[in-house]
């Protein structure tokens, strides 16, 4: 680095034990029960812990609890807390803590919580560190549910803040992670922070993803919110910041000719692009109208416009799971592929009876992802004669907005883009968008029993080939029924200076063994 | 004068002691004098040109997306390159310029018939002006782009929005413009002659007035026009402005923000169309002021 | 002279009066019910009901002005939609960078923009005079954005000389906050330097014209001294005057010199206020930023009365 002037920047040479992170959007609030948010779930990480957590191969581990007991039926789980847990103001983490916090996370887990409170028949507080599960039915897949990494994780509050409605924000951020946050110090829209939690005690294991000791070495981890993927570039290049979550792909190889930098994957599973669309109004109520756009979708042209033309990048996918996963399948996939058919689309809405009226699509325009679809959205629904109502937002006004059921015209919406990181879309367990319930699904709403009754068989098959069965018909029916139109397989990159190490690869930033050297 | 016709006893005429002055064309004299109109003008008449045969001038749809052929730099088929939704940048450039000076146009417009409106009501009305004068000095203290901005925040994106928007955010300052005016010409003795005859107010402000605002208002009227073009460009730029899907100077440079060290042709086309163009407005304003009246160099 | 300022003072407030009824009528127009939105996704109609009533939503326009206004004479500026958190402590978070920012681009534009305008006034029709013509409409012309990012890049990227975002407090060290202001500072202020040149120009030729500097410089008295005592002196009104008008430009610029610059102030709170339609953040800063404003122009009136004896009011 050239150097004009003899002091040295003293905001840049922060000193080696607080790390500057750019992260993918911005932290407008942090209720990870509340919202699904990557950017929440990614710095609610750091505050709160997990029971459970999974590692890279998606196995979850114990974190929290020091062991379980499962009846051979799978209807009764007795946990076991580890000793000398604490919240951040120094109270025990205890068994009514946990009760009250799966409780709140039951209600909003579509495709675990949800299932799992149905046949729960009791979840009690045992005594201070243990407690158990009845359930009326048999659930084998419990650790899975209480340790994954989708949206939202089940992290553990204490009672008296768990018990905050589930439909409403929390305003204390109190929890037994390795980093305390410093409330009086955020900035929303610019700057949060988070401190080193002295009375933290990480496991003795090596950590891999959420699971293992997650050891931090740093002080002080700084969150920095750069809107402008410019103005991050040359901070990170001038070294002003340490590590930038989500360079854009055109960005790349500038990034990559600068000596101090480095970049890499970010995640090997990728992650999915989505046209979400909301089932409970005209015209995409009716299924035809919503296969007419999936008949002129061109994911092409989407992932071009998300990761640019490096076509390594990124893969067609004709169905919901991510690709070079055991449960990856392509039955019932043609809609997506081959020739795109924009007059028979036409057709198919004018039967659908659709006359002209606004489609209202949010677009967060301060996110590059979702921009980017959105303006091909517009594009493509141009092109098949509809009315389009281009509504610009940032990414947390989308995130409020997504959740009304309001008529469109109303303040409620039709389509909005987003994507699923691919950890979350290896098979049903996590997988919240693709849930058809209807009323209790990810927004959008989509119901469909064909789809439901094929999760539900994935969920009782007894073997590898009996989940296959389950997983293709599962694909060939959310494609029928469009629940929601995947627009691409992409992978993005993740940049940090050289000086900066253990940065692993993984669906989301893990900053435990990170150093700076 | 022919020299036969001159009457006895007059004296012979003088010789001619200065050389003939070569005589210009008065066109030439008018370029001469006022060459801040000329250019300024001719800019302006270019950019209207280009707004209104935007479709003739070698331009591909402008929303047409082509993400195969994204971030092209400048080429003899991309003449300002394509941006990063495979768009072409030459023809979203070209009909950004509608964008822009159908804008500022109408702004510069609006807010002199608006101010001049109020500002005669105002002046003539004793009851009103308290009222009105107050009420412009509460909307002038809030800060143009602050105003435009909050206004933009009820409304949807559209370009008739930005267009009030900022329009609203403008006419005070000419509104108090036009009641100096008012305020200094009611005292003149043939307007006080008029108002005496009897005069209907609207034929005093017709004949006796207005002429009078004529030239600050056109000045003025122009200045208003290139603050207009920045303060769209300025909204589009921070996402307030005109919708993203319609190509305007302000939104190319939005979204070629973030690639700027990469691909600066995508600011860089825009600006220096957007700078011609305030630049020209601008020259042409300073011109009209001087041509018309110089001591307006202090107010405006 | 003292009851002049008093009078003076006390004519703000009606102005203010009216930009607080202004700002109110923004959220009262505004479409989207703030109790909706409190009552959260799951609420039945009755919920929202309660709320609406809790919050006064159901009393008339001027009663909820007066309570508004009430609120706001008390430091009260209501609460974020967005955020939860009180609209005075956003505020208050953020008021450090972009009042460091505008009192610096001032007093660098004055620094500027004043010898500038007098070299060209004294110069008049020399190539100095040109040239500073030419660069006060180019100035006025070159977007503040554009202009940013051209000093970021020149002088952040390839010299290296400054940081590229950012913000330290004072408290932080006086250099690095000084450093981190300069690039945003000389891309604010270019517009401002323009304006208040051509004024300065303008102004000064006028003055230089008129009689009592014919007579000074017939008494003899040096050049240098005549222009600067005599002739700016008297320059001063319409030179102050635009100083004070260009702090509602300082404010616009500062919105989009902040989001270029990734400094945390309240024009960076303003743009994502918009977006979000977070009403009253909106408000706030609008009524601080024209409380500013007024505040300045106040400062200015009074202030003539300093430079030119004959102005009374």
């Amino acid at each position: 680095m050239a150097s004009g002037l003899a002091a040295p920047n003293l905001a840049r040479a922060a000193g080696n034990n607080v790390l500057r992170f750019v992260p993918q959007a911005n932290l407008a609030n942090l209720d990870p029960i509340w919202t699904t948010q990557y950017v929440v779930r990614n710095g609610s990480l750091l505050i709160w812990d997990t029971l459970y957590g999974v590692n890279d191969k998606l196995e979850p581990q114990p974190q929290m609890v020091e062991g379980h007991d499962v009846s051979p039926d799978f209807t009764t789980w007795t946990f076991k807390l580890r000793e000398r847990l604490k919240f951040h103001d120094g109270t025990p983490v205890l068994s009514r803590d946990v009760v009250a916090s799966i409780n709140r996370w039951m209600v909003r887990d579509a495709p675990m919580g949800v299932p799992i409170k149905k046949r729960t028949d009791a979840l009690e507080a045992v005594d201070d560190t243990t407690f158990r599960f009845r359930l009326n039915q048999p659930y084998p897949k419990m650790l899975f549910a209480l340790g994954k990494s989708s949206t939202p994780c089940l992290f553990i509050m204490p009672e008296r803040i768990a018990q905050t409605d589930p439909y409403k924000q929390i305003s204390e951020y109190i929890g037994s992670g390795p980093m305390r946050f410093r409330k009086d110090e955020w900035i929303p829209g610019s700057a949060a922070a988070f401190e080193k939690f002295a009375g933290y005690v990480p496991r003795p294991e090596t950590a891999s993803w959420l699971s293992g000791g997650k050891r931090i070495n740093f002080d002080r981890i700084e969150w920095h919110i750069l809107p402008d993927g410019g103005t991050a570039s040359a901070a990170l290049q001038n070294g002003e910041v340490d590590w930038w979550e989500t360079p854009l792909s055109d960005l790349v190889p500038l990034l990559r000719k600068s000596p101090n930098l480095a970049v890499d994957i970010a995640d090997p599973l990728g992650n999915i692009g989505s046209f979400r669309i909301n089932h409970l109004y005209p015209p995409f109520n009716d299924v035809r109208a919503r296969r007419a756009v999936q008949m002129a979708l061109s994911q092409a042209d989407y992932m071009g416009a998300v990761v640019g033309d490096d076509p390594a990048l990124w893969k067609p996918l004709p169905g919901f799971f991510t690709p070079d996963t055991p449960l990856y399948t392509e039955v019932g996939g043609e809609p997506l592929e081959g020739k795109r058919d924009y007059e028979g689309a036409k057709k198919l809405l004018a039967e659908a009876g659709y006359k002209g009226e606004p489609i209202i699509v949010l677009v967060a325009t301060d996110v590059q992802i979702t921009k980017a679809q959105g303006d091909v959205t517009a594009d493509l629904l141009k092109k098949i004669g509809m009315n389009v109502q281009y509504t610009a937002l940032d990414w947390g006004t989308v995130g409020q907005r997504r959740a009304k059921k309001d008529p469109p015209a109303q303040g409620g919406w039709h389509i909005f883009h987003t994507w699923h990181a691919g950890a979350d879309c290896v098979n049903p367990a996590p997988y919240t968008a693709l849930d058809a319930s209807g009323d209790t699904a990810w927004f959008g709403w989509p119901k469909s029993d064909a789809v439901q009754a094929q999760i539900a068989a994935w969920f009782a098959a007894p073997d590898f080939a009996a989940e296959k069965t389950a997983i293709d018909k599962l694909n060939a029916a959310a494609m029928d029924d469009v629940v929601y139109i995947p627009t691409g397989f992409f992978k993005g990159y993740q940049a940090w200076r050289k000086n900066v190490t253990g940065v692993v690869k993984a669906p989301f930033p893990v900053f435990w063994d990170v150093k700076k050297v | 004068m022919s020299a036969t016709s001159l009457p006895a006893g007059a004296a012979a005429p003088l010789p001619d002691v200065l050389p003939p002055v070569r005589q210009r064309g008065r066109v030439m004299t008018f370029v001469v004098r006022h060459p801040t109109i000329v250019a300024g003008g001719t800019l302006v008449a270019i950019m209207v040109f280009i707004a209104v045969f935007a479709p003739f001038l070698g331009t591909v749809d402008p929303t047409a997306l082509a993400p195969a052929k994204r971030l092209r730099v400048p080429s003899d088929t991309y003449w300002f390159g394509t941006d990063m939704l495979g768009r072409d940048i030459y023809s979203r450039v070209i009909y950004g310029t509608r964008v822009s000076l159908l804008v500022g146009f109408s702004v510069g417009i609006l807010t002199a018939i608006i101010g001049a409106f109020i500002g005669c009501v105002s002046g003539f009305v004793r009851l009103l002006d308290a009222i009105i004068m107050r009420a412009m000095d509460g909307l002038m203290s809030i800060p143009p782009l602050l105003l435009a901005i909050a206004l933009m925040a009820l409304t949807r994106a559209s370009v008739q929005n930005v267009i009030v928007a900022i329009t609203v955010a403008e006419f005070p300052r000419v509104s108090r413009l036009v009641r100096g005016i008012v305020l200094s010409l009611r005292e003149q003795p043939y307007v006080e002659a008029a108002v005496a005859s009897g005069t209907r107010l609207p034929v005093i402000i017709w004949r006796h007035i207005l002429p009078n605002t004529l030239a600050p208002l056109m000045v003025n009227a122009t200045f208003i026009c290139a603050s207009a073009m920045i303060t769209e460009a300025i909204l589009s730029f921070i996402g307030a402005g005109t919708p993203p899907i319609i190509p305007s100077w302000g939104n190319i440079m939005a979204e070629g923000r973030a690639l700027w060290q990469v691909k600066f042709y995508i600011v860089f086309f825009p600006a220096v169309f957007l700078s011609i163009t305030v630049l020209a407005v601008n020259m042409l304003g300073d011109g009209l002021r001087d041509a018309l009246d110089p001591r307006l160099a202090k107010r405006l | 002279m003292f009851a002049f300022a008093i009078r003076r003072v006390l004519s703000t407030i009606p102005v203010m009066l009216i930009v607080a009824l202004f700002v109110f009528s923004l959220l009262y127009i505004a479409p989207g019910d703030p109790a909706a939105i409190i009552a959260g996704d799951q609420a039945t109609p009755a919920d929202v009901e309660r709320i609406r009533i809790s919050l006064g939503l159901d009393r008339p326009y001027l009663v909820r002005f007066g309570d508004w206004l009430w609120h706001i004479l008390h430091g009260d500026l209501g609460t974020s939609i967005f955020t939860n958190l009180p609209v005075t402590h956003m505020i208050a978070q953020r008021i450090e960078p972009t009042l460091s920012l505008m009192l610096m681009t001032v007093v660098f534009a004055i620094v500027i923009a004043i010898p500038l305008g007098v070299m060209a006034a004294w110069k008049h029709g020399t190539w100095i005079d040109r040239a500073v013509m030419v660069f006060c409409v180019l100035g006025f012309s070159v977007p503040v954005f554009v202009v940013g990012y051209l000093l970021a890049y020149i002088f952040a990227l390839q010299l290296d000389w400054l940081p590229v975002q950012g913000f330290t407090p004072i408290e932080d060290g006086f250099w690095p906050f000084l450093q981190g202001l300069i690039l945003p500072t000389v891309a604010l202020g270019l517009i401002y330097v323009a304006l208040l040149a051509r004024i300065t120009r303008a102004t000064m030729l006028d003055v230089l014209g008129q009689d009592y500097v014919r007579t000074a410089k017939a008494k003899g008295v040096g050049q240098r001294q005549m222009l600067f005592v005599h002739a700016l002196k008297n320059a001063a009104v319409p030179i102050i005057t635009v100083i004070g008008n260009g702090v509602a430009l300082l404010i616009g610029g500062a919105v989009v010199t902040e989001s270029v610059f990734a400094i945390p102030g309240l024009g960076r709170l303003t743009v994502d206020a918009i977006l979000r339609r977070d009403y009253p953040v909106i408000q706030g800063v609008v009524l601080l930023f024209s409380l500013t404003y007024v505040l300045v122009n106040l400062a200015v009136d009074l202030l003539y009365t300093v430079f030119d004896p004959r102005i009374r009011y």
